[in-house]
């Protein structure tokens, strides 16, 4: 189940950067973007890959 | 028994240790590349020379003093102890300066959040959930826990209600007024509400508070009991610090505090050398490494803490490590006598059996070459002129039974003590190089 959470959440990653890309002359979209940014990483600390046995 | 990330919270222990180790292994190296504290402190050691938990010996604690001297240098306020873009900072923290200059903390957007998610656990543990409504009896002004406090609620899906600018008697009519039915603060304030709204003719139980957690001082279990008797709620106990954060917290079986793992990597260290983890049940030193937080690396922060050290399993079914209970600050322990005195103890032994006492404060002086500590004991106005002199006998035999040392005891009249809303300052020590707590 962890994998697919951290695909879904790279996803989120990706998606948020693509939005920065498209409106880079836009405070609130790179901002709230950049917010988004925020949380994929503290997503990804609370799913953390374990390691491999 | 249900849990805010149960898919955290109950990892097998080995498992916690690798995601811990392999989360150290990554702040210490983005703490050596971007703080320049780290920059010069940890010189001469890689990353891969930490492949084991028991590496870590090879580091350095990094205390608060070293801290002071890097906030000097640029860029201001934060100087080295910075380990972001000055510009990425959104929020300006700072400790209480009580053992010296102040220790200024930047939390970036992202720092920020992620305290506010290990903070989450310490709520959730403590079994506030959205439908509670949650009052908080304080102005938070520069000080972190209050903040934590707020926007975790906010997280969490609670309802808050900041209680800033209003006096305690305006604060009780604002929690009957919206129904409050949770609250975080400070036991001593917590017991001070109770205490007000006695005198204006409320039951405190009547309050309608049902979850109650506390911040900023040692609780003991005493204490504990006594405000839960007060309100007639459950009462949760956690631990924490500007620096490191708040990184341990009580669940609902309420037998010690849970460790915020794997946010927190945290060492108890025999007291005396600093070296060796402490065994089970043992009083030990807290060493803390928030393992996520990027804009204000520690790195075996020594927290100062006294804590025992407890078991690794629970009733509740977190695997996480536990403190047995927090003793107090290394700062607070004093040679009275030659004897060894916290007080902590003292407190113990008035909230357990001396409900008669509402407020007391402890100051020890030099006369000649003797120690002598005193009691200033604030007994309830109800109480005689003789039941007065007896609880004062009974208070000289119990804390010579409990701290091994001879007390003078000064019953005052009923509201001379002064009465604190955060951090109480009961022991004052007047002795040449003493400090008050």
């Amino acid at each position: 189940m962890n994998d697919q959470i951290r695909n879904e959440i790279e996803r989120i990653e990706e998606s948020a950067k693509r939005l920065q890309t498209l409106a880079p002359d836009n405070p609130a979209i790179l901002r709230n973007a950049d917010i988004l940014l925020t949380f994929v990483y503290i997503l990804k600390f609370i799913t953390p890959q374990l390691p491999a046995r | 028994m249900d849990y805010w990330n149960p898919y955290l919270e109950t990892l097998p222990r080995e498992t916690y240790d690798e995601i811990e180790l392999s989360y150290f292994r990554t702040m210490f190296s983005y703490a050596k590349v971007y703080s320049k504290l780290y920059q010069e402190k940890l010189k001469g050691i890689d990353h891969e020379d930490i492949r084991t938990l028991d590496d870590l010996k090879k580091i350095p604690l990094t205390e608060k003093e070293e801290m002071r001297k890097y906030q000097e240098i640029d860029p201001f306020p934060y100087g080295g102890l910075l380990a972001s873009n000055i510009e990425q900072v959104t929020t300006f923290r700072q400790t209480s300066g009580t053992t010296g200059k102040p220790i200024y903390v930047p939390e970036t957007y992202e720092s920020w959040q992620w305290r506010i998610e290990a903070w989450c656990h310490i709520l959730y543990m403590a079994g506030f959930r959205p439908h509670h409504r949650v009052f908080l009896p304080f102005g938070y002004n520069v000080y972190v826990a209050f903040w934590e406090a707020h926007f975790a609620s906010e997280k969490l899906g609670c309802e808050l209600v900041p209680g800033g600018a209003l006096d305690t008697k305006g604060r009780i009519h604002k929690i009957l007024e919206i129904r409050a039915n949770g609250m975080m603060n400070t036991p001593t304030y917590g017991l001070h509400i109770a205490e007000e709204a006695k005198a204006m003719g409320i039951d405190p139980a009547s309050l309608g508070i049902e979850r109650m957690l506390c911040a900023g001082e040692p609780m003991p279990q005493a204490t504990r009991s006594r405000l839960e008797e007060a309100f007639n709620c459950h009462v949760f106990d956690h631990i924490g610090g500007t620096e490191p954060c708040a990184w341990a917290g009580m669940c609902e079986a309420k037998d010690g505090l849970h460790i915020i793992e794997p946010f927190f990597l945290v060492e108890i260290l025999d007291r005396e050398t600093l070296q060796k983890e402490v065994e089970e049940g043992e009083i030990g030193v807290a060493v803390v490494t928030p393992l996520g937080r990027r804009s204000f690396p520690l790195i075996r922060f020594n927290t100062k803490d006294l804590v025992v050290k407890g078991k690794h399993s629970c009733s509740c079914g977190r695997t996480s490590k536990k403190i047995k209970e927090v003793v107090g600050r290394i700062d607070d322990l004093r040679k009275v006598r030659g004897v060894l005195f916290s007080p902590k103890t003292v407190e113990e032994v008035i909230r357990k059996d001396f409900h008669e006492i509402e407020e007391f404060e402890m100051i020890v002086e030099r006369r000649g070459l003797m120690d002598v500590i005193t009691l200033r004991a604030e007994p309830n106005p109800v109480l005689t002129i003789s039941s007065i002199e007896q609880t004062k006998a009974r208070l000289h035999e119990s804390l010579k039974i409990a701290t091994n040392l001879t007390f003078n005891v000064i019953m005052e009249t009923p509201g001379s003590l002064p009465r604190y809303t955060l951090k109480a300052k009961r022991f004052k020590d007047l002795r040449e190089g003493g400090k008050n707590e």
